[in-house]
């Protein structure tokens, strides 16, 4: 059963990860698909696979129910594991890479509640740091903030690094969206968003395109999907909306790059795309009928 | 992992999947007595809140109730219409009655919360069962055979599914089939079981392990498949879980035999038909899978023997276990770390006892110390194959360039009864996503019209598409971008047509008469025309305004030609006494000065010419000036011509003059003529 597919940063390749403990990159320029690489090292179903930012390379990050992260990077056209990850106390169930402004940091969400945050510091050292019981029975979903600092659709014109608030949410069992924000190296709970009846599946946030509102998207097992929006920069007052209500658990929420389209994928093989967040519903794609 | 613990000695129920926050409702047992001796009951109702790390629950509502129960159970009847908000409890009593509360009005703490009860039964009733599919139905088991199906909305007469079997003997469990509405079984502790039908109403079959002998504690119907279900025995010489399947009822299909000592109570995950929770006397909890007989997970447990286990119905990872020592534990089967826990039971039994010896020698008492032999792993380890409930089976993700990827997994035919091969095909799909199909067929078409260079019929199907002005407009200054003389093109789009004007324009000179236009047209088609470059009409507009000062500079603009024609048609209009001299001058027209002049002016002429006429007309001028005063003038003049002829150089004509002019005195003025 395949339980993640994403596409790099350029479109070239498709990682998918499956419950037969693999991870397989296909070439897929041009409709093709070639498979370059088998990756191997997990003892248990990979439930998700990131892809890190071309600028440091081809880096693949894979999380299992093995309670294992490994970061998988590309040397000379071979795959190889350069970081292995087993911190954890249950299952892994989510990986996200920071954006790249950040540096190479991986967060990881797990069912013993904590969520760990993996960085790079240079020349194959990892340091990580953990947020404990972030949620109770097991954290499901954790997803970056973008970069920018809403409301300015350029970078700094200073040229000074510009100094970012880290920011990231995280979706649980105890029905809970949580956002995560970085003070003086260490991570505190930012905001408690309280609306789902059951537990939280997948959060997304939605790409900058230089409004000065954050949305993020939340979808659960009560078949809510909600699109929280804050509309001030210091992130204090988030507001849900209602997208829909499906009759089936809603597994996955996934923006576009130009965060006017959500594909929502629930039930039973149901895919549904969403565009400009509220209102109508511009595709239901059945992926029986392909 | 441990989640939370509660100290008491009770039957346990979840609230349904519908209810939320999740309760956790506690009846006093009727079978087993705790440290106190007392029997005095309560049914009690308890949160479950997750977002809380300590290992207490929050107690919602006590209510003390006058019976111990043997079994309870939640189920959500009347929860959809709205009438109870929280389902029914149904108790089963120690005294052969089945009762009836209201979960709601228990949290609410009123005084009132029976809703009914029956004594129908003989004695203590042991099993209760909820219908799946019929919320309304529960099926209760007694001594003596006795099973009855309740109607909750009419429980005053309660239904029998059939004749009593013979021999009559206790009922210990009693399960509705997870399929099939109308099938029940009945357990009893010889290891008997029946299968009821309701539409028939009698037994359809019997099934009973003749070669073994098996006190049967827990009887569960598998979720997915109608006919198979699991017996649990008791028996410390058969502790086994045997798995059975109707359609081949003489002997088990497969045996669990994974328990050391007798099992006394099962729990089947409906959110996983491959978890499989029992408790047994060996003090152990396992899960294990009754398709493969392997087991999963053992829950790590330092207790006493568990005499029920139920699984949350909400949130699929919970369980519960009341156990003999008086505690009701909640695990979470997706493992996590005690390390925490059990630094909790370290901490409360030391401050129990704190360190004072309480024998009185005076001494204190070592720091308390766990066991070392039972040292279990800090880490708990989940289950080896993940739940059902955390397998993503589909999903959707956005790539550069408008790609979509999605994947899902196409079920396949379960084979019922046998190891089940399931050949699944595993799709990834990659897309493209359109949101707009008018948009990508306009780009399509853009893309055609630039390949082949076919602008103007591009931009023209465009002009013919477009809806509002603007579009129009736009579409078509696009298109005169791509033909030739594209500026004229564009003054006629903004409505500015050198012809047309024209044709305005000569248009009030055939009615300049009529004085019918307002100075604003006239501002208007001025300024049209000067648009368009044609000073013509412009000056000729001026001038029929009689804006003369306008009309002469805008001559003077339009080049040579324009202005000394408008220069004529000025002195044509206007008339002022100067006018003939400031003509003259600027038209260099002396001759008609000269023969047109007022004679009592010739001075003034005379002048003029002398200043402006050129030497070739100089002498003619004068000459025509002297012949005008000698013919028109008076006398007086006539001797002025003279001064004309000087001028001129026309001796004859000077001498002709000033002869006549002198008659009288002949002689003397011509000897000064001569000289």
């Amino acid at each position: 059963m395949i339980h993640d597919a994403q596409m790099d940063y350029y479109g070239t390749r498709l990682a998918t990860c499956s419950s037969d403990r693999s991870v397989k990159i296909f070439d897929v320029r041009n409709g093709g698909q070639i498979l370059i690489a088998d990756l191997r090292g997990h003892e248990g179903p990979v439930w998700q696979v990131a892809w890190a930012h071309p600028m440091y390379g081809n880096i693949l990050a894979s999380c299992s129910y093995d309670r294992k992260v490994i970061v998988w990077k590309e040397e000379n056209g071979t795959w190889e594991k350069t970081y292995e990850y087993t911190g954890h106390d249950s299952s892994v169930n989510s990986v996200c890479w920071a954006p790249h402004d950040y540096g190479l940091i991986l967060a990881c969400g797990s069912s013993d509640g904590a969520i760990s945050l993996l960085s790079y510091t240079g020349d194959g050292q990892w340091e990580v740091k953990k947020i404990s019981n972030a949620h109770t029975i097991g954290c499901n979903a954790v997803s970056w903030a973008p970069a920018v600092v809403p409301g300015s659709l350029i970078e700094q014109p200073s040229g000074q690094k510009p100094n970012y608030i880290k920011r990231f949410a995280s979706g649980g069992c105890d029905n809970l969206v949580k956002i995560w924000k970085e003070e003086d190296g260490q991570w505190k709970e930012e905001q408690k968003l309280e609306a789902h009846s059951d537990w939280v599946r997948d959060v997304a946030w939605a790409p900058s395109i230089g409004l000065p509102t954050s949305t993020i998207a939340s979808c659960s097992q009560d078949g809510r999907v909600f699109i929280w929006t804050c509309d001030d920069a210091s992130g204090n007052s988030w507001s849900p909306k209602l997208l829909h209500k499906f009759n089936d658990v809603v597994w996955h929420v996934s923006w576009s790059i130009t965060a006017n389209i959500l594909a929502v994928s629930g039930g039973d093989n149901k895919v549904t795309a969403t565009s400009d967040h509220y209102t109508r519903f511009a595709m239901f794609l059945e992926p029986d009928e392909n | 992992m441990k989640l939370k613990e509660i100290d008491r000695t009770a039957m346990q129920a979840w609230s349904p999947a519908q209810q939320h926050p999740i309760y956790l409702a506690t009846g006093t047992s009727a079978q087993q007595l705790d440290a106190t001796f007392s029997t005095s009951a309560s049914l009690e109702i308890f949160e479950l809140d997750l977002s809380d790390p300590s290992l207490d629950m929050k107690s919602c509502a006590t209510f003390s109730s006058s019976h111990r129960y043997h079994k309870l159970i939640w189920g959500p009847h009347s929860m959809n219409s709205g009438e109870r908000v929280s389902g029914v409890l149904i108790a089963g009593g120690e005294n052969g009655n089945v009762i009836l509360y209201d979960p709601a009005k228990v949290i609410a703490g009123d005084a009132e919360v029976v809703i009914a009860q029956k004594d129908k039964h003989t004695g203590p009733v042991r099993a209760l069962d909820v219908n799946m599919f019929q919320t309304n139905l529960v099926a209760s088991g007694a001594n003596e055979s006795e099973i009855y199906i309740w109607d909750l909305n009419n429980f005053a007469t309660p239904m029998t599914p059939g004749v009593k079997t013979q021999p009559l003997e206790d009922i210990s469990c009693i399960a509705w089939n997870r399929q099939v509405q109308h099938i029940l079984a009945s357990a009893s502790p010889s290891g008997r079981t029946t299968v009821w039908d309701l539409r028939k109403n009698e037994p359809i079959i019997k099934v009973s392990d003749h070669n073994n002998r098996m006190h049967c504690s827990g009887l569960a119907w598998h979720p997915d498949v109608a006919t198979q279900m699991v017996l649990a025995s008791e028996d410390d010489r058969l502790p086994v879980i045997q798995m059975w399947d109707l359609r081949f009822a003489s002997s088990p299909l497969r045996v669990l035999e994974n328990h050391t000592r007798g099992i006394l109570a099962i729990a089947w995950s409906m959110a996983d038909s491959e978890l499989l929770l029992s408790c047994g006397k060996d003090a152990k909890i396992l899960c294990s899978n009754p398709n493969t007989g392997e087991v999963l997970y053992e829950l790590p447990t330092n207790t006493q023997w568990c005499f029920d286990i139920q699984w949350c119905p909400r949130n699929p990872a919970v369980l519960s276990a009341a156990s003999f020592d008086g505690r009701i534990s909640i695990y979470s089967i997706m493992g996590g770390s005690t390390d925490g826990l059990r630094q909790k039971q370290v901490d409360q039994l030391s401050s129990s006892f704190g360190n004072l010896d309480p024998f009185g020698t005076g001494q204190s008492l070592p720091p308390l110390q766990l066991p070392q032999q039972t040292a279990p792993q800090s880490i708990v380890l989940p289950l080896k194959k993940p739940p059902k409930w955390i397998r993503r089976p589909v999903g959707a993700s956005f790539s550069f360039g408008g790609k979509l990827v999605t994947f899902e997994n196409a079920k396949s035919q379960q084979q019922p009864g046998i190891e089940q091969q399931q050949q699944q095909r595993h799709h990834v799909y990659v897309s493209q996503v359109v949101t707009e199909e008018e948009f990508l067929a306009r780009s399509n078409q853009l893309q055609e019209a630039v390949q082949s260079e076919g602008f103007v019929s591009y931009c023209q199907r465009k002009i013919d598409m477009a809806q509002a002005d603007f579009e129009k407009n736009v579409w078509a200054f696009l298109k005169v971008n791509f033909e030739e003389d594209s500026r004229v093109k564009y003054l006629e789009l903004l409505g500015y047509r050198k012809d047309d004007v024209r044709k305005k324009v000569n248009m009030p000179g055939s009615c300049a008469c009529v004085k019918c236009f307002t100075d604003g047209y006239v501002d208007g088609l001025i300024t049209q025309t000067l648009l368009t470059g044609n000073f013509e009409s412009a000056v000729d507009l001026c001038l029929h305004d009689n804006r003369m000062a306008d009309a002469i500079i805008l001559a003077i603009a339009g080049g040579q030609e324009l202005l000394s024609r408008t220069q004529e048609k000025y002195f044509a209009k206007m008339q002022s006494k100067i006018t003939r001299l400031i003509t003259a001058v600027v038209t260099k027209n002396w001759k008609e000065i000269v023969q047109s002049c007022d004679l009592q002016n010739w001075r003034e002429a005379l002048a003029a010419v002398l200043t402006y006429a050129r030497p070739d007309e100089f002498a003619a001028l004068c000459d025509l000036l002297g012949n005008r005063l000698e013919s028109e003038g008076d006398s007086l003049l006539q001797t002025q011509a003279c001064l004309c002829y000087i001028c001129a150089g026309n001796v004859e004509k000077l001498v002709a003059c000033w002869t006549k002019a002198r008659d009288g005195n002949s002689p003397f003025h011509r000897s000064c003529w001569l000289s």
